[in-house]
């Protein structure tokens, strides 16, 4: 237990540090951005007819921060503001703080990569199975290239084909947005099964261009227990073929539930592409909205919060990881 | 002079097993036939393809967003130019830029891993912090903050940053073997006789370890096309030339190819490449890892 804690502290401080870095990063790529956007501001408001004093008044509220000052001075605001969750404020969502426009978008992000997700696990890991079971064999190849074929292409072509085949060619699904604006929000059937049809080709997207590397992951992990003494020693004893099976299958899955906390958050930082595509109001797509209305606070936030998932996710997977084995627990270093 | 002559047809002799090796691998699944064919067709196309067509490509006002048909047989752009013409004079760009990443980060990755693993200590530690801060950092998200900042105006400015960004994983496979290989018996011996660090690592590690960094090398080409295609698709990169991922842009967001489907053809041009090319690549590692890993053969 004391192991799991000091484990614990080590992640945090390293995830801190992390969190600090990527917000440098944002920050001086900010400041580093050809033409400052805070200056460009200012002036687009003088040229409206506004008096060059209202105008930087006008500008100051919106950007939340003081644009005269020094760098070092200005930097240090950022950071003290990180701390109590004051990201400024979005120049595009009419100066609502960043921190609520990041909130709001980030349902939209984060259910469909679960569900997506959960998806692709089940499938792939009997999937997995059966790739392994029958690895010399012409089941085997096909699920094994299968496997390899989905896991090499990007998130984009697939949801791009999905696209293409099911909302264009056979168009029985949107691919529009996240819900018809026809429907009263709420609670209703309507609104609900519209939600429902919305999300079925970014669910399915976010599953399939998951699924490949559960196969190969789960069909490696099945070979490693194919070899071990206790699946022999069923075997030996004529043990029923399908409690083998659930042998095997228990004892291989533990390794994956590690990876799935790091899929989780890589899928976080891919959603840009299928959010692009489907016109899903989350995180990726207010990124990218961010840069292309070249609203920077909103920009450098959203970065920053995926960053931040990312950086749970490994230390949920680490953690879950010294849970399940205790070589790990033990308290020596073994990932070192 | 009788020795060398020996040693000189002995090593012929060993050249001639691994061709015949390869053949027989090569042979045994067709499918990987397939894959060195394909994988030399898109070479080819990179280097020689757009000699085939006019630059720039003549478009036709009266044949605007067509569907396939026997003239277009993947249909035209919003232009009325050919999709497959398209296609192949936007390779030269995409491949070039892929094999600038792959490189880089194949060279980076690898002088990082085997520096690290070699000498240990404290150089690794630093190091292999860095590159797992690296890996942290989501590297999608982080490309499309830099697009505000950098133009990646030409493929091979384009590949340096892809290249840059991404020799984490090389890195960190490189540095576990280096590690397992040091123990082993012939490193231990090298050292023992006094030989030079960099005659241990270029003589004898790299040697063993070049199969494995050609893989990696293959594999990072593919993630230098999809980087590229998907940053020009999200249309946060202004349009240099003609390219893949610029097709997807244009077809998905101008011309509406999920609700059209007379853009179909011009959405599908781009993909099938795509898949094509990934597909060779997937094939020509599943070869290599067989002809590179005896235990792998079923006999």
């Amino acid at each position: 237990m004391i192991a799991i804690a000091r484990r614990l502290a080590g992640h945090l401080a390293r995830g801190v540090v992390m969190i600090l870095v990527v917000a440098t990063i944002s920050f001086f790529i900010v400041r580093s951005i050809p033409g400052d956007p805070v200056a460009a501001h200012t002036q687009k408001l003088i040229e409206q007819g506004m008096s060059p004093e209202a105008a930087e008044q006008a500008t100051r509220v919106l950007y939340g921060f003081q644009p005269k000052g020094s760098l070092w001075a200005q930097y240090g605001d950022y950071i003290s503001g990180l701390f109590t969750f004051d990201l400024g404020q979005s120049v595009t969502h009419a100066g609502a703080p960043v921190t609520d426009v990041l909130a709001e978008a980030a349902k939209w992000t984060v259910l469909p990569v679960l569900a997506g997700t959960l998806l692709s696990f089940l499938v792939g890991i009997i999937m997995g199975v059966y790739a392994a079971i029958k690895r010399s064999g012409k089941l085997g190849d096909v699920l094994a290239i299968s496997g390899s074929l989905l896991h090499g292409v990007p998130q984009y072509v697939l949801g791009l084909l999905l696209g293409a085949i099911f909302a264009t060619l056979i168009p029985i699904l949107p691919s529009d947005g996240p819900v018809d604006i026809l429907f009263e929000p709420g609670f209703n059937a309507g609104y609900i099964g519209s939600l429902a049809e919305h999300a079925v080709l970014p669910v399915a997207t976010y599953a399939l261009s998951a699924y490949g590397g559960w196969i190969l992951a789960m069909k490696s992990s099945v070979v490693t227990v194919l070899g071990d003494d206790f699946i022999l020693a069923a075997e030996l004893r004529g043990m029923k073929r399908s409690i083998i099976f659930r042998y095997i299958a228990r004892n291989a899955i533990l390794p994956l539930f590690t990876i799935l906390a790091l899929s989780l958050g890589l899928l976080l930082g891919g959603a840009v592409f299928i959010e692009r595509i489907f016109n899903y109001p989350g995180l990726g797509k207010l990124l990218l909205d961010s840069i292309t209305m070249r609203d920077y606070a909103l920009m450098g936030g959203a970065f920053l919060l995926i960053t931040v998932a990312i950086i749970v996710a490994n230390i949920l997977a680490d953690l879950f990881y010294s849970v399940i084995d205790p070589r790990v627990r033990s308290g020596e270093e073994v990932s070192a | 002079m009788s020795v060398l002559l020996e040693s000189s047809s002995t090593s012929a002799a060993m050249r001639r097993n691994f061709w015949r090796g390869v053949w027989r691998v090569m042979k045994r699944k067709p499918s990987r036939l397939v894959g060195a064919a394909l994988m030399i067709g898109f070479v080819f196309m990179g280097v020689f393809g757009p000699m085939f067509y006019p630059n720039p490509l003549p478009g036709d006002p009266d044949q605007i967003t067509r569907p396939p048909s026997w003239e277009h047989w993947l249909g035209t752009d919003d232009q009325g130019r050919d999709v497959i013409a398209l296609v192949v004079t936007g390779s030269r760009y995409v491949l070039l830029a892929a094999l600038v990443t792959a490189v880089i980060t194949v060279v980076v990755g690898t002088g990082i891993g085997l520096f690290s693993g070699f000498k240990r200590g404290r150089w690794d530690t630093v190091l292999m912090r860095l590159t797992d801060m690296k890996l942290t950092i989501p590297g999608l998200p982080l490309l499309l903050v830099l697009s505000t900042v950098w133009k990646f105006s030409s493929a091979v400015q384009m590949g340096l940053v892809l290249g840059l960004l991404s020799w984490g994983g090389v890195a960190r496979a490189v540095r576990s073997q280096t590690l397992s290989l040091r123990e082993r018996g012939f490193i231990e011996a090298a050292r023992g006789l006094g030989l030079s660090t960099s005659h241990i690592v270029g003589k004898e590690l790299l040697p063993s370890m070049a199969p494995y960094i050609a893989m990696n090398m293959l594999i990072a080409i593919t993630g230098g096309v999809y980087s590229q295609v998907g940053l020009f698709f999200l249309g946060v990169l202004p349009y240099e030339s003609n390219n893949w991922g610029q097709m997807l842009n244009t077809a998905v967001f101008r011309s509406g190819a999920l609700t059209v489907p007379s853009a179909l053809g011009f959405l599908l041009g781009p993909l099938l490449a795509i898949l094509l090319l990934t597909l060779a690549i997937v094939l020509v590692v599943d070869a290599m890892d067989e002809i590179f890993n005896p235990r792998l053969r079923e006999e």
